[in-house]
């Protein structure tokens, strides 16, 4: 980035780098390799591997803002349905072109986030229960407004082109997961609003004396969340063409359970963007892995939720 | 009182480091079956430490702790419950919504089958608190609404429900008023009388006079007097406590300032605080004493506006300030050092800088982003000028002695550049021979202007650098001393109730960390 960093002292080597920022991307390049040695035909193809990264980028993104949700030490279960529920808001606003299908997509979802957060600062809900009340709160909306029908799109040029279009071979999804997890990362590490989200996760208490006002920073996360969940509705729907209101189901799982693996910790107070970075990697390349070994649905699920168990177990060991 | 027959408890060259500080060095102790054995020193003496050494709580570095003759395995609590060896901590470890019963078998509740035997309990709890004298508290009754003596009972009762052979008190009569402590020391020599051995920690000379057997004197980590009789005149116990050279831990009175730099009115928080006011000058150091309980601690939060006060003013340097607002208290020039300081203080995984900044960190954004060597250059200059060891400010808050911690929260004000620093209890948990330096970081800071409120415990760190001392009662200012002529007889004078209250008057109280741990 732009500021140096100052000469290291003798004292410097303190820093511990967390674990898994080093153990993640070795077990992504052994991943990799044991694609190539499995389906050597398939896996390392570049059709495969830019698909793995588009169906990582919708989640992934979400990831991003659910780490500075956990990071502030709560959690947000909406996400799958608030999903859903955008991509239902945008599809209603779809006869005004495109771009009121992203306004509107990513604007409900923003407006949900808020809600979110106002349920959780001013009503005084704890996080796991507000978000868990919107996850059936949103779901309701998405089939309400749809009346139980997926919405199609496929008159949204500008649309599509954004969820299936390449930009120099490159998915566009996957450049916006990108610079989302970019984004997040100076947000999180170089600004005020970072240390502040850090600073309210590890110690409220201190955070108040300390003059910040932490029910802002709370608020903040989970309307960012919003924000984030509202690009992936676009994204999304973009990519199939049509805005479904079952669609983002056990997303939360998924973006959390990348969260958790990259190395932030879920009591708040510890956070990585670049470990979620390679979490949302990680899990995508494993379950390539799995389709591409005709591993039927049931059993990834499995698979996640011991790899779930697995990677919080070993965080609580430090 | 009983001759020695064999040692109930021996304690042999006790040693415990913890990173940078040696709490204790060296530590010996014996209690008799039977005995009160009084355990006096000064705050940081180690005392807490080596209490928790015998109860498992901590492992000890080295030395030996042998209990009826046997050595008794370290670093395990259940180990030393099941010899016999009770502690009742200062902070009561109850739980305040759960029933007496429950709180005197929590742990190893009476069961029949698979359900609780409520009966049972009920039963022996009532037997427990009548074997203790105290049949006016009810099993059934829920501890939130029993006093703080009554609350103490429980605990002894909880102790007794094992087959206890010593029980350590710890710090007992620091929430008591007289009335109460003269009925817990008929607890006590129930208990001796029935053979137990008690190891009586406090910081009231006068008790040890009237309950104990023996006296042990703590001074940074080490015996330096034991087995004294009780009627050791309290100078000499003094004398070993501070090691003569109490006075010369006290940085000189530099003169004051007249513009007022902080000026509270008529500040009421009920049932803490009631129409308190005070003025503060620039430079000024002025002292909060009072009993636990007097409303000192709340008084400094309602100014800071941790606490809401229900009406008042406070102004600092003409700003008034809205209630409730530290951020803008803050803004206004106002910092603030808690008493818990590891928990309320600081982020102890962070580097020294961060804790440092966090207060102020607008102040190096570039743009959207924060401009980390300067901040960094900022935190360490502040970390320096108050002598911070070791000098590492990269180093995360944990490593560093309670002390050096302290220092960092208060560079965090001075990088803030505040006005007025309010300071509760800046000597706690700072070990003795690092005070002198805290003392002497405040009376710097005072002699370049900023206004110092500070609350303590102790007397003499009070008397013995304050400009001033306004003396709290049950939530009122009821006097105001000169600190270099007043004595600690006319502070407690001022700050023990005339009456004795009843249970009407001191309502029910749950230590405050109880209350506050959810937030």
């Amino acid at each position: 980035m732009a500021v140096d960093s100052p000469p290291r002292n003798a004292l410097a080597g303190w820093r511990q780098v967390p674990v898994q920022e080093l153990v993640l991307p070795v077990v992504i390049v052994a991943l990799f390799i044991a694609g190539v040695i499995i389906r050597p035909e398939v896996f390392p193809t570049s059709d495969n591997l830019l698909n793995v990264l588009t169906q990582a980028s919708i989640t992934g993104i979400i990831a991003i803002g659910m780490t500075f949700v956990i990071a502030t030490g709560g959690i947000d279960l909406s996400v799958g349905s608030v999903l859903a529920a955008a991509s239902i808001a945008g599809g209603l606003l779809a006869d005004y072109g495109s771009w009121m299908f992203i306004l509107g997509a990513i604007g409900f979802a923003l407006l949900l986030g808020v809600i979110n957060g106002l349920a959780i600062t001013w009503g005084k809900v704890v996080p796991f229960i507000a978000t868990l009340a919107m996850l059936t709160i949103a779901r309701g909306l998405a089939l309400w407004m749809s009346d139980k029908t997926p919405i199609s799109l496929i008159e949204l040029d500008i649309l599509q082109q954004i969820g299936g279009g390449r930009v120099l071979g490159v998915p566009v999804p996957a450049i916006v997961f990108v610079l989302v997890a970019i984004a997040g990362w100076v947000l999180l590490n170089r600004t005020t609003f970072g240390r502040h989200t850090i600073a309210v996760g590890g110690n409220r208490s201190a955070a108040r004396i300390a003059g910040i006002r932490s029910n802002r920073v709370v608020f903040a996360v989970y309307a960012l969340i919003g924000l984030c969940v509202g690009i992936s509705a676009v994204l999304l729907s973009g990519r199939l063409a049509s805005a479904s209101p079952v669609v983002g189901n056990l997303v939360e799982l998924d973006a959390i359970a990348a969260v958790v693996i990259g190395g932030t910790a879920l009591t708040g107070g510890k956070a990585t963007v670049t470990g979620t970075f390679f979490g949302v990697i990680t899990f995508a390349l494993i379950f390539n892995l799995l389709n591409l070994l005709n591993m039927p649905a049931e059993i990834q699920g499995i698979v996640k939720g011991a790899l779930i168990l697995a990677a919080v177990a070993l965080q609580r060991r430090d | 009182m009983t001759e020695a027959d064999s040692p109930l408890l021996e304690v042999r060259g006790l040693v415990k480091d913890y990173p940078g500080v040696r709490a204790l060095d060296g530590v010996d102790l014996t209690v008799t079956r039977g005995q009160v054995h009084c355990l006096i020193g000064q705050n940081g003496a180690g005392k807490s430490t080596l209490i928790k050494c015998v109860s498992g709580l901590v492992e000890p570095t080295a030395g030996e702790v042998r209990f009826e003759g046997e050595p008794l395995p370290v670093g395990d609590p259940n180990a030393s419950i099941a010899r016999g060896i009770a502690t009742i901590y200062q902070e009561l470890d109850l739980v305040p919504h759960l029933s007496v019963a429950l709180n005197v078998f929590l742990g190893h509740e009476q069961r029949r089958g698979p359900l609780l035997n409520r009966a049972a309990m009920h039963r022996e709890t009532a037997a427990l608190l009548a074997r203790l004298g105290d049949e006016g508290i009810a099993p059934t009754a829920a501890v939130t609404t029993l006093r703080p003596a009554q609350q103490q009972v429980v605990s002894m009762a909880r102790a007794l429900s094992h087959s206890v052979k010593l029980v350590i008190l710890d710090e007992p009569s620091a929430v008591l008023d007289d009335v109460e402590v003269e009925a817990l020391f008929k607890v006590v020599r129930r208990l001796t009388a029935e053979g137990v051995g008690i190891i009586w920690i406090s910081h009231r000379l006068g008790e040890v006079a009237q309950l104990g057997d023996r006296v042990t004197v703590l001074k940074e980590g080490r015996t330096v007097a034991t087995e004294l009789p009780p009627d050791t005149p309290v100078d000499t116990l003094i004398g070993h406590m501070v090691g003569g050279r109490m006075e010369a831990l006290f940085p000189d009175r530099k003169p004051f300032r007249e513009a007022p730099v902080l000026e509270v009115r008529g500040l009421t928080r009920a049932p803490d605080v009631h129409d308190a006011s005070l003025t503060l000058r620039e430079g000024e150091i002025l002292g909060l004493a009072g009993l636990v309980g007097s409303g000192r601690t709340e008084l400094l939060r309602s100014i800071y506006g941790l606490d809401t006060a229900q009406s008042g003013q406070v102004e600092v340097a003409g700003k008034r300030l809205p209630p409730g607002r530290p951020d803008l208290a803050i803004r206004a020039g106002l910092g603030f050092a808690p008493e818990e300081r590891k928990s309320q203080g600081l982020w102890l995984d962070w580097s020294m800088v961060r804790n440092t900044s966090i207060a102020d960190l607008s102040r190096f954004r570039r743009g959207p982003l924060t401009d980390r060597a300067a901040e960094r250059r900022e935190a360490a200059k502040h970390l320096r000028s108050l002598k911070t060891r070791p000098d590492a400010p990269e180093r995360p808050a944990r490593e560093f002695s309670g002390g050096n911690q302290q220092k960092a929260v208060l560079a965090r004000w001075l990088l803030r550049s505040c006005k007025v620093l309010l300071l509760d209890e800046p000597t706690r948990g700072v070990d003795v021979g690092a005070r002198s330096e805290i003392y002497r970081v405040i009376a710097e800071l005072a002699a370049n202007g900023i206004g110092i409120v500070m609350v303590s415990s102790e007397l003499a760190e009070l008397l013995g650098f304050c400009h001033r001392v306004l003396v709290l009662r049950e939530g009122h200012v009821v006097d105001e001393l000169d600190g270099a002529t007043s004595t600690e007889e006319d502070v407690l004078r001022s700050a023990v109730p005339v009456h004795h209250t009843t249970a009407g008057g001191s309502a029910p109280r749950i230590p405050p960390e109880t209350q506050t741990k959810a937030g």
